[in-house]
């Protein structure tokens, strides 16, 4: 297992309620994991608990095998990066290529090697051509592809995405979308994506949906899809072709004539 | 990006002044700040020698001359009371008499034109220019009854050694303000730290982290626009619900400010949590050794740049000690 949490318990400081509680879960090396829940579910707490942000009330996170602590924080993050939610917030360098070398320059990275991975990066992420533009002539979800450059440049095995689409319009969203499928299945990179977008979630290997800081559904995404009680409950909303399948399965069609229906637009759902 | 505000940003041009080494660009603003106050009191020649270094730069900088009046605008009022203050603080030399003669149609005039500046200030671009130039315009109307005789007669006297070390002191001024100004424009933020850490780096000798002080240089220079950016925001937002900044009483105005300053405050702050656990995240240790993308060297030109700068400043504290009498 490449990340594993055992019994987390968490809260903060000052408020006697449990953000997370009794929470475990495991991701294999190359596993894609989409955790879903509605604000204030606990979501961004684990991506913060996972990158050592933050400290556990209670509870052991192991990165590959080691545990991490206060000792191990520094040099397991070496293995980690985070994309966060707001595009401004994280963006530290001045520029495009100060900011995907930040991270290299944490690493100590040399002079020559940094120079020709911001290049690489910045040419993947498909902003080469704004190597030395100001953040502040940036969209949103260029902003967001700097910060993925920035941690591609690291070449960390975890990618975490913060509702990294959250703050974006509909053409920034699906750039990053885009770019976490290439990530996914051309990078073989190890990803946990945290949303309240189910359609986000369609293309993870596994997903866990998160309520009052317990896992409330996990599985494959057609698994957890179908729960759709749960889903409502939890505060999701759901995709359309999901309503279009409840209604073809409640209609006067004849049970051959439903599967096929159904199971095409299934189909199309994971196609989107 | 408030345009207006011209401190902490950086326009790229390819020109010779963008290519300096940002660490000779810092030592000859330091030493032409230095200099400025080294020229003896009311020497307009050597002063003239001074201005010309930032007003060359200007010129090849390639930026746009507007960019540096618009740093200068900011700075019109400060400059003008320096000046009000030096002019009537002087005594001494040939004295100028303005003769100013209170009539009814004159006062009223200058109340008028009050008025309507007040009123139509809303429309005008370079408010404090046109102000000052208002100011000016009614003591000129002054020296001459409209309508009927003057109810008091009086007048102004003005030194020439008032006039002359307010002139001195607006060029003083005038140089700062145009060598800071063309080091920010054209030197990018990240190396303008560099360049300071790279002079601070002796201290890290005594245990003190200056890595530490440059990465706080640089992230508040990279948020400057941002936050004027965000207040921009808060400021129509405000408006939006009836907010004027512009008028009311003085507390009142005062108050505006305030459901400003808050808003501000609580967003910047949250801003700096998220940076800091982003810096964090991307393996940022304060006070650990850093590698860096950009190395500084210094070539032919910044040698020359240099010695040139230096050459000025000994022969100043040779004029200064009296050595040279020549100016």
């Amino acid at each position: 297992m490449f990340v594993k949490l055992e019994n987390i318990n968490f809260k903060y400081a000052n408020n006697e309620d449990l953000i997370l509680n009794d929470l475990s879960f495991e991701l294999p090396k190359g596993c894609m994991l989409a955790i879903l829940g509605p604000n204030g579910s606990g979501k961004s707490t684990i991506a913060k608990l996972i990158m050592g942000l933050l400290k556990p009330t209670s509870g052991h996170i192991y990165i590959g095998d080691e545990e991490l602590t206060e000792k191990s924080v520094n040099h397991l993050r070496k293995k980690l990066s985070i994309i966060f939610q707001n595009p401004d917030n994280q963006f530290v360098g001045v520029t495009v290529k100060d900011d995907i070398a930040f991270g290299l320059e944490n690493l100590k990275v040399e002079r020559s090697k940094m120079q020709e991975a911001v290049n690489q990066y910045a040419q993947m992420v498909d902003m080469s051509e704004y190597l030395d533009a100001n953040p502040e002539n940036l969209s949103g979800g260029q902003k967001q592809r700097v910060a993925i450059a920035g941690a591609l440049a690291m070449q960390t095995d975890l990618i975490i995405f913060d509702e990294a689409t959250s703050m974006l319009d509909p053409k920034g969203t699906k750039e990053i979308i885009e770019m976490i499928k290439t990530l996914k299945n051309s990078h073989q990179k190890t990803i946990i994506t945290i949303t309240h977008n189910l359609e986000e979630a369609l293309f993870a290997d596994k997903v866990m949906v998160l309520n009052q800081g317990k896992i409330v559904l996990e599985g494959t995404p057609r698994e957890v899809l179908k729960e759709k009680t749960i889903l409502e409950a939890s505060g999701l909303k759901l995709i359309d072709g999901l309503f279009l399948i409840d209604r073809i399965n409640n209609s006067a069609l004849e049970e051959s004539q439903k599967k096929v229906l159904t199971d095409k637009l299934w189909e199309l759902t994971f196609k989107m | 990006m408030n345009d207006n505000i011209v401190f902490g940003q950086y326009i790229y041009k390819n020109s010779f002044i963008h290519k300096l080494d940002p660490r000779i660009k810092l030592f000859v603003l330091l030493i032409l700040m230095i200099g400025t106050f080294l020229v003896p009191a009311d020497n307009f020649i050597l002063l003239s020698i001074a201005l010309m270094i930032p007003l060359i730069a200007v010129i090849f900088s390639k930026i746009s001359i507007f960019k540096y009046l618009k740093s200068l605008k900011q700075i019109v009022f400060v400059i003008f009371l320096s000046f009000i203050f030096q002019l009537f603080g002087n005594e001494g030399g040939k004295v100028y008499n303005i003769p100013i003669n209170f009539s009814y149609a004159n006062l009223i005039l200058a109340v008028l034109l009050i008025v309507i500046f007040f009123l139509f200030r809303k429309y005008l671009p370079f408010k404090m220019l046109i102000f000052i130039g208002l100011v000016v315009l009614i003591i000129y109307l002054l020296r001459f009854p409209l309508i009927g005789d003057p109810f008091k007669e009086t007048s102004i006297h003005i030194y020439e050694k008032g006039l002359i070390h307010g002139t001195f002191l607006i060029e003083r001024i005038l140089i700062i303000i145009l060598a800071s100004t063309t080091l920010t424009l054209t030197t990018k933020p990240t190396d303008l730290t560099n360049a300071l850490e790279w002079y601070l780096a002796p201290l890290e000798k005594i245990k003190i982290k200056t890595s530490i002080f440059a990465m706080m240089i640089s992230i508040a220079l990279r948020f400057i626009p941002t936050l004027f950016n965000e207040t921009n925001k808060i400021l129509k937002a405000q408006a939006s619900r009836g907010v004027d900044f512009n008028e009311g009483k003085f507390i009142e105005q005062i108050k505006q400010i305030v459901s400003l300053l808050v808003p501000m405050f609580v967003i910047s702050i949250k801003r700096a949590e998220d940076l800091a656990d982003a810096m964090e995240a991307r393996c940022y240790v304060p006070g650990e050794k850093r590698t860096k993308l950009v190395k500084m060297k210094c070539k032919v030109t910044d040698y020359l740049v240099m010695l040139f700068i230096l050459t000025l400043f000994i022969l100043l504290i040779l004029i200064r000690c009296g050595v040279i009498y020549a100016l």
